[in-house]
């Protein structure tokens, strides 16, 4: 098993002085390549930080995180920008796009930024993925004017566009219904059984189900783990009671 | 509590407030000094003419005089209040020595003249009608200001010694423009002198009623009086007086309307953000019932905090600098009687751009109406319509970087916010190019042909009341023909000719005759005469006669009508202004003036030859004509200079900032676009490009307009400024490396400086403070 992702007893702090409070707490964690994996905790347990620290979004204040044999604590921040644009995809609770820009150009922006020169290409790559993510017909309008599950396809549609080695996604589906959450999640299925390793942020029982390792989170350490047999359509009850079952177990 | 909402807004945008604060303290100062100076010139002027009572009407007057006829004149003429013939006695410039230094470099005509009895007195610098005892004389202030003399110097006039006892005040011959100068003496030290130079008339009246002027002029005009020489009336005298003090006033004023222009356009940029920050506590606010007004007053009340405070910066301002400024008005007319005004009307004019602001805060304001409270709840932004980029899409962008695309996209997405950018720079580039191309227009050779003068080098000029002047005019024509260094040379005679009115009446008119495509000058409209029955009229003459281009008029020369077509009009700030070109020959009456003009093929040599010249024709006035413009326009032409340097500074103080307040307030606004695109792995130098190109693509189009306008408008006001000297049209002699290259470069550097440093926070954005939930 190749770890495209390996975390090393991270610290990050927030505060000072006496408000001091280690939001990650020594944290280890590794993430193999193609895996589909899950943190869960309540709110304040650091599963987000971790996310932003694994992508090397955010720095830490002790430990290293290494992505792809690189060593992201010693990174410049360039090199981080080039890291995240073009081998991480990054999918936000809320659509995170640019007012300015319809939903196509909001896509293909990470991608053009090296490539302009292959507009065309690039644009063709973009319009077959919101095809397969059922969004094709949309690309020229604003971002006011699609739905918040539609913006949340493209978003994902974005994430998707460098071909990244593994896809970030901070509570995805927190701000949709249950069914489209459901539908999102499909595509993170497909996207995962296509080799794409996927990381997910969730308070959702029935999205961490979705996944093959299950970290649980509190006060800014890895409390626990849970291992479930990839997905394949089937018994989706089972799983979701096994998540929650653990969930009960470890008082979260 | 709008103590408390205010306070804390001001801290927080602490840069905002004071930049704000910065422009409206400099618009309320230029305002406040502009009604300072207006007071106290106004005054000042009342005061100096009431003391001196300047005369209503006055004729100057070379020649013999027949003073029972113009006493029996004025006698008769029922609205005639006073009347007095002054002498001048005209005394060449050399014989005036002061220490080391004589004025025979003067172009003014000085003379020496005693006090008046009647009116027109010569006043000290207390406003006092000065008693001069024998042995002294009193100076024109303005020898005082070039430092020529001062008080207690050994003065020698045509060869006798004197005591500069103190400086005078003229009503009628203060002003540079004016071309005499008159030096007070006793009367009999005038009557030991007067054999040695040239007396010439001033013939005044004084009215009992003002507005029966004009009737008086012709009056005068058709009684055949003594008129060789200019006819000056008390408006004129007015208008010579104000007019330097009048312009720096004008430009004042309009330097303080540019202001608060930028000052508008500042706060309509801070609010228009505030407004879209605070879409959705306005909305909320307004569903839960406060009135638009009530919201309206939360916002109003900050900017009438800056408005007040920067008012009041502004009017303290105006009083550190008054001073300097009303240095001239003091020295050449004395105090103003109206000083208590003075803060009446400082504190109008602060008061008048506080209310515009106000007002203008108010029309922003409007916009509260316009908000949806449903849509601002549920939506948070406004939901602005960006029509017309649609079509500027990146996936269809092949011409740009993709982060000049984003800054260029993101400007005509947001038209509104930047627009507000623009006209600044718009502004900036108004006031860094209009003073440069005045500047570059009047200090070319070129702009005295504007004001009726040629490109001659030297003039040497004859007066007609000298005997054999035919005979002299054409020694020195000889002369200057035979002599290798000069080039070029033309002669012209001015002559009175009585020009037949439509009403049957005749007037004098002065006819300068002669070849005048020798030492072409700028036509308004029309052509310079070149046919016999062709003429060209000063502006002033064709305005006073209302005559076009092709119109006919008729002269009577010894009893025969002679028609004569108008080819062309020009203006002419020469003798009073009233004057004609034609080139027909004539043997008839006596000519009042000639001038032999000459060019030199060789420039470094104009002093030696005027030099020359003045030692073998002395009994005409050589001069140099550099020297001519030098004097007259001189210091007009060193402060438009001056002027042109400080609107540079101030034009790209402005544009760094503004420049600097909108990037650091579009840093704080865009904070989570930048935080999406720093996640999507774009680089910090990425964002900071995308914000130069916005700045430099709305700097662009601001410098084209910019340009366009000082081209136009701006050329339009220069003119304006001009035509008070009595030049009519005038087109910008425009200097294409400096307003074309250096002058948008100098912008562009500010532009991107002030980008740079207002951008540096972009850098500092954390992803993950914007993005996270």
């Amino acid at each position: 098993m190749i770890k495209i992702i390996i975390g090393d007893r991270i610290v990050k702090s927030f505060g000072e002085g006496d408000e001091k409070r280690n939001v990650l707490d020594g944290v280890s964690v590794e993430i193999n390549e193609g895996e589909f994996v899950a943190v869960m905790g309540p709110s304040g347990s650091g599963k987000s930080t971790l996310m932003y620290a694994l992508s090397g979004t955010d720095n830490v204040d002790g430990g290293k995180v290494v992505f792809d044999n690189r060593d992201l604590s010693t990174a410049s921040e360039n090199e981080l920008s080039d890291i995240r644009r073009t081998a991480m995809g990054f999918v936000f609770q809320q659509p995170t796009m640019l007012k300015n820009l319809n939903i196509l150009d909001n896509i293909i922006l990470p991608s053009m930024r090296d490539n302009r020169k292959n507009a065309a290409k690039i644009s063709e790559k973009a319009r077959t993925i919101m095809k397969r993510v059922g969004i094709a017909e949309l690309e020229k309008r604003d971002i006011t004017q699609v739905s918040g599950g539609q913006l949340q396809r493209a978003g994902i549609c974005r994430s998707l566009m460098n071909n990244p080695r593994i896809i970030f996604g901070d509570e995805p589906t927190g701000a949709l219904n249950s069914k489209t959450a459901e539908e999102i999640m499909d595509i993170f299925s497909e996207i995962n059984a296509d080799g794409t390793a996927v990381m997910l942020v969730t308070h959702d029982a029935k999205v961490a189900a979705r996944t093959e390792r299950i970290m649980f989170m509190r006060d800014g350490s890895i409390v626990s783990e849970l291992k479930l047999p990839k997905y394949d359509g089937a018994d989706m009850d089972g799983r979701v009671e096994k998540v929650a079952v653990k969930m009960r177990e470890i008082g979260i | 509590m709008y103590n408390k909402i205010i306070r804390n807004d001001m801290i927080k945008s602490k840069w905002i407030t004071v930049t704000t604060m910065i422009f409206v303290a400099a618009a309320a100062m230029l305002v406040s000094l502009a009604a300072i100076l207006a007071v106290n010139l106004y005054g000042a002027l009342d005061t100096l003419m009431t003391k001196a009572k300047t005369p209503h009407f006055m004729q100057m007057h070379a020649g013999e005089i027949d003073t029972a006829r113009l006493t029996a004149f004025a006698k008769q003429n029922s609205n005639v209040d006073e009347f007095q013939v002054v002498e001048f006695l005209n005394v060449d410039g050399a014989q005036f020595i002061f220490g080391e230094k004589s004025l025979a470099n003067s172009v003014q005509d000085n003379g020496l003249s005693v006090q008046s009895e009647k009116f027109d007195y010569l006043l000290d610098l207390e406003g006092n009608v000065i008693n001069v005892s024998d042995g002294e004389v009193y100076v024109p202030v303005s020898y005082m200001k070039n430092n020529t003399a001062k008080v207690g110097d050994k003065a020698v006039i045509s060869g006798k010694e004197f005591t500069v006892a103190g400086f005078l005040r003229d009503s009628t011959m203060n002003s540079s423009l004016s071309a005499s100068k008159r030096f007070l003496v006793s009367s009999s030290d005038y009557a030991e002198v007067k054999t040695l130079g040239n007396p010439e008339y001033l013939i005044e009246f004084r009215l009992k009623d003002r507005s029966g002027l004009g009737a008086f002029e012709t009056a005068y005009a058709n009684a055949g009086l003594e008129m060789n020489g200019p006819t000056v009336t008390y408006a004129l005298f007015r208008m010579m007086n104000a007019i330097s003090d009048g312009i720096m006033i004008g430009v004042i004023l309009l330097v303080g309307l540019l202001v608060i222009a930028v000052a508008f356009m500042c706060i309509r940029f801070t609010l228009l953000a505030k407004i879209e920050d605070d879409y959705r506590e306005i909305g909320v606010m307004k569903a839960i019932g406060l009135r638009v007004s009530d919201i309206k007053k939360i916002y109003l009340a900050k900017y009438a905090a800056i408005a007040a405070a920067g008012s009041i910066l502004g009017f303290a301002l105006s009083f550190v600098f008054k001073g300097m400024l009303l240095e001239n008005i003091r020295l050449y007319m004395g105090e103003s009687k109206y000083s208590s005004f003075v803060y009446v009307l400082g504190i109008a004019g602060i008061l008048l751009v506080f209310l515009a602001i106000i007002v203008y805060v108010n029309g922003v304001l409007k916009r509260f109406r316009k908000i949806s409270a449903a849509e601002a709840i549920r939506f948070g932004t406004a939901q602005e319509k960006s029509a017309g980029t649609k079509r500027f899409t990146l996936s269809g962008n092949r011409l740009f970087n993709t982060n000049i695309f984003l800054g260029i996209k993101d400007v005509l997405a947001r038209k509104r916010l930047y627009i507000t950018m623009l006209a600044v720079l718009v502004i900036s580039a108004f006031i860094l190019i209009v003073p440069q191309n005045l500047y570059t227009s009047i200090s070319s050779k070129s702009f005295i042909n504007y004001m009726g003068i040629g490109n001659y080098d030297l003039r040497i000029q004859l007066s007609g009341n000298i005997d054999n002047v035919d005979d002299k005019v054409s020694e020195i024509v000889e002369t200057v023909k035979s002599d290798q260094a000069i080039s070029k040379v033309a002669v012209l005679t001015t002559k009175t000719f009585k020009a037949k009115m439509e009403d049957g009446s005749e007037e004098n008119m002065k006819i300068e005759l002669g070849d005048h495509s020798i030492f072409p000058i700028a036509y308004t409209e029309g052509k310079a005469p070149a046919a016999d029955d062709e003429i060209a009229l000063s502006t002033i003459y064709a305005d006073e006669w209302s005559l076009k281009v092709g119109d006919d008029i008729t002269l009577a020369i010894e009893g025969t009508e002679k028609d004569l077509k108008v080819s062309g009009i020009y203006s002419d700030i020469t003798n009073g202004g009233k004057t004609a070109k034609a080139v027909f020959t004539d043997d008839s009456a006596g000519m009042m003036w000639s001038i032999v003009s000459a060019e030199l093929s060789d420039k470094s040599l104009v002093d030696a030859e005027v030099e020359e010249y003045a030692a073998k024709f002395d009994f005409a006035k050589t001069s140099n004509v550099d020297e001519f413009v030098t004097q007259t326009l001189g210091s007009t032409i060193s402060s438009v200079e001056t002027a042109s340097y400080a609107a540079i500074a101030v034009a790209l103080v402005i544009t760094v900032l503004v420049t600097l307040l909108f990037m650091k307030m579009l840093v704080a606004k865009d904070r989570y676009s930048i935080a999406v695109m720093k996640a999507f792995g774009f680089r910090n130098s990425d964002v900071k490009a995308q914000f130069v190109s916005r700045s430099l693509f709305v700097l662009i189009v601001g410098i084209a307009l910019g340009t366009l306008l000082a081209n136009t408008l701006g050329e339009m006001l220069a003119g304006m400024v001009i035509s008070s000297f009595g030049a009519s049209k005038f087109d910008f002699a425009v200097n294409p490396l400096s307003a074309y290259l250096l002058s948008p470069l100098m912008m562009i550097i500010s532009v991107l400086i002030a980008t740079i440093l207002g951008t540096s926070r972009a850098g500092q954005i954390k992803i993950f403070e914007h993005i996270k939930e």
